[in-house]
């Protein structure tokens, strides 16, 4: 918590380097990429929003035909309780884009009764109460923030207790979600713009490194997710070249059967 | 008596010498993420949306660190840098998947903050370098966020 005069001093500070200091030292152009090689972190896994806002600017969305709020099975197995967990969390911010309330609060309650069965219940009490408010409010910029700070805290929950790789399954199940989305959206209204927001393949790497390090988790589930990234890498690993029609067609029949299989019991 | 007092003295200037230094002993990527939320915070007023998770970690001046991030073109986005350490130059800076400059020539860089924008040019990978570029510190604290709009 900062205090109100340092956070005082801050706002000035920051306003200053907007006003003062509009230009910053000159970078280089061009870098060698290769060289950066050793300290490069993990690819940062994009919440499903930030798909969905750039899918909303090529053009009107009808999200209410991709709201969903099915409660599905309860799992016993971790793995699978985390995979569902971040579809979940990607269908709250569907429902969000669609505004639709009463979907938005009833997947604060899944949410919830998710993150008690992976045991990270006490850190997302208090956002699903948040989610539930605002979206009795109709605040969906709250609803947004609130799923984001319930995947955050999810997340920085299982990381704390050496759970990294539940947590990994979360944003796996969200990608997958939010991929499903956006190839329904681009198949039914085909544009090169659209099909170019797939081009996601160091992502898929980053998902498929994770999964060849999780042997532990021996379920069926997650060897068909693995089977399905070597079909989709394919079809977006396209270089400078455009992704047609067909590859996100396929991409679309792939991820509708996955994110079937997430929330189906064996 | 005497002695008594003798303790009394030291365990206070063990104590003074505590607070005085508690900056630099509690000092932490946490307090470096307050400061890249304090940039970003003039930015949520016009429509970006903050993400909670944050990148962080230390610096030797002089030294670099990659983040490599999906953006999708059609999005807006800001990355906000801060650091903790007063006196400490910090830069952040964006290339897309060739090594090409992909960033707008809005950036800036003051004090505890630097800032880039970047308005995707393509959907693909970006390397997002953070660097400590001087600081009185042997190590420096970072953290990066970013928003999109």
């Amino acid at each position: 918590m900062i205090p109100f005069t340092r956070r005082l001093k801050l706002t000035v500070g920051v306003l200053c380097g907007l006003a003062v200091c509009a230009g910053a030292a000159q970078a280089p152009q061009r870098i060698n990429i290769k060289q950066l090689s050793t300290t490069v972190e993990d690819v940062v896994v994009p919440l499903p929003n930030e798909i969905f806002g750039a899918l909303n600017k090529l053009g009107a969305v009808n999200w209410k035909q991709h709201v969903r709020s099915d409660k599905g099975p309860n799992f016993t197995e971790r793995p699978r309780i985390a995979l569902l967990l971040g579809t979940v969390i990607a269908d709250g911010f569907i429902a969000v884009q669609a505004e639709d309330a009463a979907t938005v609060k009833e997947i604060g309650q899944r949410v919830l009764t998710l993150a008690k069965g992976i045991g990270v219940g006490n850190s997302i009490t208090p956002h699903a109460k948040a989610i539930i408010e605002a979206a009795d409010k109709r605040n969906w910029e709250n609803v947004r923030r609130e799923l984001d700070r319930t995947q955050n805290s999810v997340q920085q929950a299982m990381n704390e207790v050496h759970d990294e790789k539940l947590s990994q399954l979360v944003s796996l199940g969200g990608w997958l979600r939010g991929t499903e989305v956006l190839t329904s959206v681009v198949t039914k209204h085909f544009s090169s713009d659209g099909a170019e927001l797939l081009h996601q393949p160091d992502l898929l790497s980053y998902f498929q490194t994770r999964l060849q390090a999780m042997p532990e988790f021996n379920l069926p589930i997650i060897r068909q997710i693995q089977d399905a990234l070597v079909e989709v890498k394919p079809l977006i690993d396209v270089g400078d070249r455009r992704i047609p029609a067909e590859s996100v067609k396929k991409v679309n029949e792939i991820t509708i059967r996955l994110g079937h299989d997430i929330v189906t019991r064996d | 008596m005497k002695r008594f007092s003798k303790v009394m003295f030291r365990t206070s200037s063990l104590l003074l010498a505590l607070v005085a230094l508690q900056p630099a002993i509690f000092a932490s990527v946490d307090d470096a993420q307050a400061f890249a939320l304090q940039a970003a915070e003039p930015y949520v007023k016009q429509g970006f949306q903050v993400r909670e998770d944050y990148w962080g970690g230390d610096l030797g001046s002089g030294e670099k660190k990659a983040v490599r991030q999906q953006l999708f073109k059609g999005n807006e986005y800001w990355f906000w840098l801060g650091t903790e350490v007063d006196k400490a130059k910090v830069s952040v800076h964006v290339y897309d998947s060739d090594g090409k400059l992909a960033e707008e020539p809005d950036g800036w860089e003051k004090g505890h903050f630097a800032a880039a924008h970047v308005i995707p040019k393509a959907t693909g990978s970006y390397f997002i370098i953070v660097s400590v570029e001087e600081s009185p510190e042997e190590r420096t604290h970072w953290a990066l966020v970013y928003g999109f709009r």
